[in-house]
C-alpha cells in the first residue's frame, strides 16, 4: 500500500477529488470552446488555449493500461497497483488500484475516495 | 553550411562510483579531440541531467577548457543530442567555427536504484515511476495483441548479445528468452532484464563544417521536438506519437527514408521502448516491431539493425551522456571501425533519444539525427 507523500500545502500537482457519497469525482476544467476535459484546474484549454470552467468528471471509466510497481520509490512501499483511467467523457487519469495485480485493458473501473497518500484510487466497477 | 562530425570520444560505460566525473568526462573530451585532431574549440553544449549546478564548469575547467561559451542544456534523456542539436545549430549558422558537445552523468551516486520520480509532477508524486510508465505501454501492446511478451524479451537477449563485441558496455550476455522473462518483476510485465541499468559515463562529440575529409562523418539531418498532449484522444502509447512526428522532420531534413537507413541507434531505456521506437520509426509498420525482433531482422547480421551498441539495455544509460554515446557508435560504424559488432557496409545510420518525466505530455523531448553521406 502507500504512504503518506508529504508536499507543502497547496502545491500538489496531482488532480483534486471531490467525494460526495459514494462517489468521487475528479474536479478539473472544460474548455467552453472545444470541450477538452482537463483533470487539473489549468488557466485556459491546453488542446486549444480557449477558456475554461469548471467541471467534474468520473467516478466511472475504463482502463487505457494498468501495471504493478515492484521497486522501491521514495516514500512508497511496493508493491503497488496503477492504472491510466480514461473517465467517461472526461480524461485520462493515474490512479491506484486495491492489492498487487494489473487489471486488463478495458476493464470498468470506479474512482473512490483517496488513500491516506491523497493519491486518486479506483476499483472494478 | 555543412556540418560534421570531426571526432568523437567516451568513457566505459557502468556503476563508477569512485571514479570522478571529471575523469568520466576527460576519457571521453580527451578522445573526441585527438579524434579531430585538434585541442581547440569555440564553445561547448553540455548535456546533463542530474549534474550539480555548475557541473560543466567545474569538469571542465578542471580539463583545462575556460574562457570561452559553456551551455548546459537539460532535455531528461535526450539531453546529450540536445547538445548535438544546438551545437549542429551554432556551427551550420556559422555562430562558432568548432564545437564540442559533451553528455555528463554520475547516477549511482545518486540514486540506489532507479530514478526518483519528480514530487512537483501529478503522476511522479503519485509514484509513477519511469519503469512503470513503460510498463504501461508494455502491458498495453501485450494486451491487444500488439506484441508478446517473448517478443518484448528478444529484445533483451538481442541487445545483450550485441553489448558481448562492446567492451564499453556495461552489461552483456548470452541469455535466453526464459531467462530475461524469469528475471525479478521490476514493473509489470517489465522484468529486470528488460530494463536499463543504472550508469555512469560521459561522451562527446566535435562538431565543425564538413570538409570532405575521409573520416569525418557528415550530419545529413537533424530534428528535435518536444511531445504533444498525451491524454485520453492519445491511440498510440507513450511517446510514439512524439518519435513518430520528430523522425518524420528527420527524414525530410536528411532527403531519405526509414530504408535508405543502415544501421538505428535507438532509445531501448526497456524492451518495448525499443519495440514501440522501430514502428515509430518506419522501421516496420505498426505492430511489427515485436515480430521484427523475434525474426532476428533488427539484429546486426539482419535487415535493419538496431541497438548493435547493445543500446541503453546493456551499453547503460547514463541520461545526459546516452544520446553522444549513441552518435559515437553510429560514428565507428560508418568509418568501420566497429569491430565484431560491425555492420556490414554501413554508410547511413540514425540516432534516436526520448526523454520524459513530464506527465500529460508524449515526452520531453526527442531527438532524431541522420548521419552519413
Amino acid at each position: 500500500m502507500s504512504q503518506t507523500t508529504a508536499v507543502p500545502a497547496g502545491t500538489d500537482p496531482r488532480p483534486r477529488v471531490v467525494v460526495r457519497g459514494d462517489d468521487a469525482v475528479v474536479a478539473g476544467v472544460r474548455c467552453t470552446e472545444c470541450g477538452h476535459p482537463v483533470a487539473f484546474v489549468r488557466p485556459r484549454c491546453p488542446a486549444c488555449r480557449g477558456p475554461v470552467e469548471p467541471a467534474e468528471f468520473g467516478p466511472a471509466g475504463t482502463a487505457w493500461s494498468s501495471t504493478v510497481v515492484r521497486i522501491p520509490v521514495p516514500g512508497r512501499e511496493p508493491p503497488y497497483a496503477l492504472a491510466y483511467l480514461d473517465l467517461d467523457d472526461g480524461p485520462r487519469v493515474l490512479a491506484h488500484l486495491p492489492g498487487d495485480r494489473a487489471v486488463p485493458v478495458g476493464t470498468r473501473l470506479r474512482l473512490t475516495a483517496p488513500d491516506e497518500a491523497g493519491d486518486l484510487t479506483a476499483e472494478e466497477a | 553550411m555543412d556540418v560534421a562530425v570531426h571526432g568523437v570520444g567516451t568513457s566505459h560505460f557502468g556503476r563508477q562510483p569512485d571514479r570522478p566525473l571529471i575523469d568520466l568526462a576527460w576519457d571521453a573530451v580527451r578522445e573526441a579531440l585527438a579524434d579531430a585532431g585538434t585541442d581547440q574549440v569555440d564553445a561547448v553544449y553540455v548535456g546533463t541531467v542530474f549534474g550539480a549546478p555548475g557541473v560543466a564548469q567545474r569538469v571542465l575547467s578542471a580539463l583545462g577548457i575556460t574562457g570561452i561559451p559553456i551551455l548546459t542544456l537539460e532535455n531528461a534523456c535526450a539531453s546529450g543530442t540536445t547538445a548535438l542539436v544546438e551545437g549542429h545549430e551554432a556551427v551550420r549558422t556559422g555562430r562558432y567555427g568548432r564545437v564540442l558537445a559533451l553528455g555528463l552523468e554520475q547516477m549511482s551516486t545518486t540514486f540506489g536504484g532507479a530514478i526518483h520520480p519528480e514530487s512537483s509532477d501529478a503522476e511522479g508524486l503519485a509514484g509513477l515511476a519511469l519503469p512503470a510508465l513503460y510498463a504501461m505501454a508494455a502491458h498495453r501492446y501485450l494486451q491487444t495483441g500488439a506484441a508478446t511478451a517473448e517478443q518484448l524479451a528478444t529484445v533483451s537477449v538481442k541487445n545483450h548479445a550485441h553489448a558481448l563485441h562492446n567492451p564499453r558496455a556495461q552489461y552483456s550476455g548470452s541469455y535466453t528468452v526464459e531467462q530475461v522473462l524469469g528475471s525479478r518483476m521490476i514493473a509489470d510485465p517489465l522484468t529486470l532484464l528488460q530494463c536499463c541499468p543504472t550508469s555512469d559515463g560521459a561522451a562527446a562529440a566535435v562538431l565543425a563544417p564538413a570538409t570532405g575529409g575521409a573520416r569525418e562523418i557528415p550530419v545529413r539531418g537533424l530534428a528535435i521536438r518536444s511531445g504533444d498532449l498525451w491524454d485520453h484522444r492519445s491511440p498510440h502509447v507513450w511517446g510514439y506519437d512524439l518519435v513518430a512526428a520528430t523522425a518524420a522532420l528527420a527524414y525530410e531534413a536528411a532527403g531519405i527514408a526509414p530504408g535508405d537507413v543502415d544501421l538505428f541507434e535507438v532509445h531501448d531505456a526497456f524492451t518495448i521502448g525499443e519495440v514501440a521506437t522501430t514502428e515509430a520509426l518506419g522501421i516496420v509498420g505498426h505492430g511489427d516491431g515485436g515480430k521484427a525482433a523475434e525474426s532476428g531482422r533488427t539484429a546486426v547480421g539482419g535487415a535493419s539493425p538496431v541497438n548493435p551498441s547493445g543500446g541503453l539495455l546493456s551499453r547503460g544509460h547514463p541520461l545526459g551522456a546516452t544520446g553522444l554515446a549513441q552518435v559515437a557508435e553510429v560514428v565507428w560504424q560508418l568509418r568501420g571501425d566497429a569491430g565484431g559488432r560491425q555492420v556490414d557496409g554501413a554508410r547511413i545510420g540514425l540516432v534516436e533519444t526520448m526523454g520524459g518525466g513530464v506527465s500529460g505530455i508524449d515526452g520531453n523531448a526527442c531527438v532524431v539525427a541522420v548521419l552519413g553521406a
